[in-house]
């Protein structure tokens, strides 16, 4: 369900973001509403308020970013900025409290009236969605135009690159889309009831607390089916949110404009302050960087900092340092440690590997504490719901590593001397070359010889590092990695890498094959649960998970934001770790 | 000169059959006879964790299903006659010349080709004026004082100028003239039909960079050629005859060291059309050469297949040009 890659981090939906030290600061829980603060215009000033508030309405909001988007179809996209830019001419059924601070963790409605209720043991779900909210053409919104949205997605064919938890969760998993057969099909999926124009109701194959979190990807806005283009919905999709398209000129430039019928009362988490926006696609990151710093652009859309040239620039000006944020996402890197590769079958060994890895270095290779992250600890980031700070091996104490302590658990393992295994890691990535190459050295130190495996990112997952027979039969005993989760809650973190029913013979996510039955036990335990009780088993299973020593954790990521002065309304959203789009204005 | 043409023609239009052979071939045939199916093909173009029926079903919808002759036939036919492809609420028709549609934004190659093509056209053709003029100029001035200050200062900055990549020299300018000093602020793209001023002024660095590549180039040779035509026998007899300098440097040294300046200007500039990639890179403009690194990320099949082809008429179509540019200097050509 969930990805780990760097592609996917991009191309992921889900990223939370925060930095550490509001998350320490804030006496607010998770999922609290707060009133949102204002702040001067300072350094990491967009983390915990909002920089240069405004209702001022007028001038052009541009972005720039690097690449084009996966989809400007809402029901086919999964990259990180579209997610956060759908909100800019979409309604799902859910979203993130516009807000920033650990309040923009908070899942709220948005078409949706309230936050569902189950019944049938938790099998079925019944929501109720606004009755007066209207498409760009002034059609009001239905339940039917939510239920053929999630029927769209059920057709891989015309809609790739979406996520597909429907399949798995809903019941008619075989449904097979609005588009083959459409007389028969349009507004066949079973699974989806619309007993009213207002109502739907969710069956499912087995209780999932999280269902809200899934409906609030883009793919719940409502669409139309009679404006419904297939594949070419993405040139123009209709709009329900505070713009819509003016022009689309594919993957190269976007401009929208005001939708007369959006109403604000309807859509809190969004604003209609520009009158114009803009995107223009493809910019080189050089260029975005350097347009941000001139004023000749307002946001670097992809949201995943600005390049080392600009990094060194923005960070020795103090004018241009306090235009920038520098939030930790939810995305975090590590080193899978495999259980079923010998000798790190043994716990101790394991554990040695753990101790003698230089954190700092593993750090350095990542970009360093601005650019790349801050040490980790622990396998969820900070700003997941339910994380909790501890430190079995004594990453934050001793970042250098604990040669002592590494030899001691070498000894116990019965490899006083060390050992020999493979890593494998993507070689066309090469910060994951650099740590890989980093953590050779320092291993190294205490005898543990690392041979490195190199591998393209394309397959990795799918037939070396992801492949359980391929990763033992060349003895890999680490592999790189890193995730991002679809939604800033422990369960979306941690189980397709910790669930021992993860394990799979092909693209399989929980690489290092932990089958323990005290985690396992966990997750079914937390199907059953809600609330805190719920939130509480989330840092259990990460403890337990690092007592198996089963992942080195490495860092958690961090990237350096720059805002354009000229905007309004700024603020990193923490589910994304990028500014909130839906919000921004600018003053000239 | 008319049947010269003729059969240059259809020549070309042989070899460029022969080119999207070639490239369907690399592209579908190659990967198959190293053990790839269309079931592997299709896997890639239907997103995270499918299942076995849906990534048939992609096989299917894009024809990797069928043998690869009759997936060549289909290619063809589409770029001659036109194709219909399943949008999902509907059939659309992709008119003449189709070069398919894209595995993965599931649009017509050929209207996102026709659409980049102006901003590679601009910048090549603008740029190719520039380095023409200044490098000959440069060459034939460097070549009459051989020997001076001027020709050792311009051949080291020729020098300079065919070491140093696009990616650098531009990065400089942009640096210098629109960050720095903001002579030219917020260098992007403006179509000639929306504003031809601002279409212009934002051109003028990506043409000057791309143009002091390539003059350097151009001045050298132009150097060399004149340095050797000058010293012909016929040079002499010129002035023996009297002629004025001019004349005999213009109409009978310039005209001999010419030819192969017009062969390799033909080649650059067809190249040049396929796709600036560097410069275009260099300063964000949407042409052909991003849409070509766009294509090979992510592994667009078709998308490669079209840029390949339109690159490969561009460079068919320069070679034509110079052939018959040939054939006015040299009318030996001909026969």
């Amino acid at each position: 369900m969930k990805r780990r890659s760097i592609i996917a981090a991009t191309a992921v939906g889900a990223m939370s973001a925060l930095l550490i030290s509001a998350c320490s600061s804030s006496t607010s829980s998770s999922g609290s509403s707060t009133t949102p603060t204002t702040g001067a215009v300072a350094f990491n000033a967009g983390i915990s308020s909002v920089v240069n508030p405004s209702s001022t309405k007028g001038g052009t909001l541009t972005f720039d970013v690097r690449g084009t988007p996966d989809s400007f179809d809402p029901g086919n996209t999964y990259y990180a900025w579209v997610l956060d830019f759908d909100h800019l001419f979409t309604m799902p059924l859910f979203g993130y409290k516009s807000c920033p601070g650990s309040c923009g963790l908070q899942l709220v409605p948005d078409l949706a009236t309230d936050m569902g209720t189950t019944s049938d043991n938790g099998l079925t779900w019944t929501f109720h969605i606004q009755p007066d909210v209207k498409f760009e053409n002034g059609t009001v919104v239905n339940s039917q135009d939510v239920k053929y949205a999630i029927e769209r997605t059920y057709d891989r064919s015309v809609m790739a690159n979406g996520p597909t938890y429907y399949q798995a969760l809903l019941t008619d998993p075989t449904y097979p889309g609005p588009y083959k057969d459409r007389s028969k099909n349009l507004m066949g999926l079973t699974a989806v009831d619309t007993p009213n124009a207002t109502t739907l109701v969710f069956h499912l194959q087995a209780p999932f607390p999280d269902l809200p979190y899934v409906l609030a990807f883009p793919n719940t806005a409502p669409v139309l089916p009679s404006a419904d283009t297939g594949s070419n919905y993405q040139l123009h999709p209709l709009s329900t949110g505070p713009y819509m398209f003016k022009s689309y000129t594919l993957n190269k430039q976007l401009v929208m404009v005001d939708n007369p019928n959006w109403n604000p009362a309807t859509d809190p988490n969004a604003k209609q302050l520009a009158t114009q926006i803009i995107v223009n696609m493809n910019v080189n990151q050089a260029d975005i960087d350097n347009n941000l710093i001139a004023g000749n652009a307002d946001i670097d859309a992809y949201g995943a900092g600005v390049g080392p040239a600009a990094q060194a620039r923005i960070l020795g000006s103090s004018s241009l340092k306090a235009n920038a944020d520098n939030p930790v996402n939810g995305f975090a890197r590590f080193v899978y440690i495999n259980t079923k590769v010998a000798p790190l079958t043994n716990l101790h060994c394991r554990e040695a590997v753990e101790y003698a890895a230089n954190k700092t270095t593993m750090q350095t290779s990542w970009g360093g504490p601005v650019a790349g992250g801050a040490i980790a600890s622990t396998i969820m980031p900070p700003v997941i719901i339910g994380y909790k700070s501890f430190d079995y091996y004594n990453a934050l104490t001793q970042p250098a590593g604990d040669v002592t302590a590494a030899k001691q658990q070498l000894a116990m393992c019965g490899q006083p001397n060390g050992f020999t295994t493979n890593m494998a890691y993507r070689d066309d990535n090469p910060q994951e070359t650099a740590e890989a190459t980093a953590l050779q050295a320092s291993l190294g130190a205490v005898g543990i010889k690392l041979t490195l495996k190199g591998f393209p990112s394309g397959p990795y997952y799918t037939n070396f590092a992801g492949d359980p027979a391929y990763v033992h039969a060349h003895d890999i005993g680490l592999a790189g990695g890193g995730w991002g989760a679809d939604w800033p809650d422990g369960y979306g973190f941690l189980d397709e890498l910790l669930n021992g029913n993860a394990i799979a013979a092909t693209g399989n996510t929980n690489i290092s094959e932990i089958n323990d039955p005290v985690i396992n036990n966990l997750f079914t335990e937390s199907s059953k649960l809600t609330g805190d009780a719920r939130t509480a088993i989330w840092s259990q299973i990460d403890e337990q998970a690092m007592k198996d020593a089963v992942i080195l954790p490495a860092v958690y990521q961090k990237t350096l934001l720059y805002r354009n002065a000229a905007t309004t309304n700024v603020y990193v959203q923490a589910y994304y770790g990028m500014y909130n789009y839906a919000v921004m204005g600018v003053s000239s | 000169m008319i049947y010269f043409i003729i059969r240059r023609l259809i020549m070309t239009v042989f070899l460029l059959l022969l080119v999207s052979m070639i490239t369907f071939a690399i592209f579908f045939l190659v990967p198959r006879l190293a053990g790839q199916t269309a079931y592997q093909l299709a896997a890639q173009y239907v997103g995270r964790n499918p299942i076995p029926s849906e990534i048939k079903a992609v096989e299917v919808k894009l024809g990797l299903n069928a043998p690869l002759y009759l997936q060549y036939g289909r290619y063809i036919k589409g770029i001659v006659a036109g194709i219909h492809y399943n949008n999902g609420t509907d059939i659309s028709y992709c008119p003449f010349p189709c070069f398919g549609y894209s595995f993965r934004n599931q649009q017509p190659v050929w209207p996102q080709l026709i659409s980049d093509a102006p901003v590679t056209l601009s910048i090549a053709v603008g740029a190719a004026v520039l380095w023409l003029i200044g490098g000959v100029s440069i060459g034939v001035l460097s070549a009459l004082r051989r020997g001076s200050f001027f020709d050792r200062l311009s051949m080291g900055v020729a020098l300079a100028g065919v070491s140093l990549p696009v990616f650098f020299t531009g990065l400089i300018a942009l640096e210098l003239f629109s960050y720095h000093w903001p002579i030219f602020p917020n260098v992007h793209y403006v179509p000639i039909t929306e504003n031809p001023l601002l279409w212009a002024r934002n051109l003028i660095l990506p043409w000057v960079t791309l143009a002091f590549l390539y003059a350097a180039l151009y001045a050298r040779l132009t150097r060399a050629g004149m340095l050797e035509t000058m010293g012909e026998d016929y040079i002499r007899t010129a002035r023996a005859k009297g002629l004025a300098e001019r004349k005999v440097v213009v109409k009978h040294g310039l005209r001999a060291a010419l030819t192969p300046i017009v062969t390799i200007f033909g080649l650059d500039l067809g190249l040049l059309l396929g796709g600036a990639i560097l410069t275009e890179t260099t300063f964000s403009f949407p042409g052909l050469g991003q849409f070509t690194i766009l294509a090979i990320q992510n592994q667009d099949l078709p998308e490669i297949m079209g840029v390949v082809m339109i690159a490969s008429f561009f460079i068919v179509i320069a070679n034509m040009i110079v052939d018959i540019l040939y054939a006015v200097v040299d009318p030996r050509v001909r026969f």
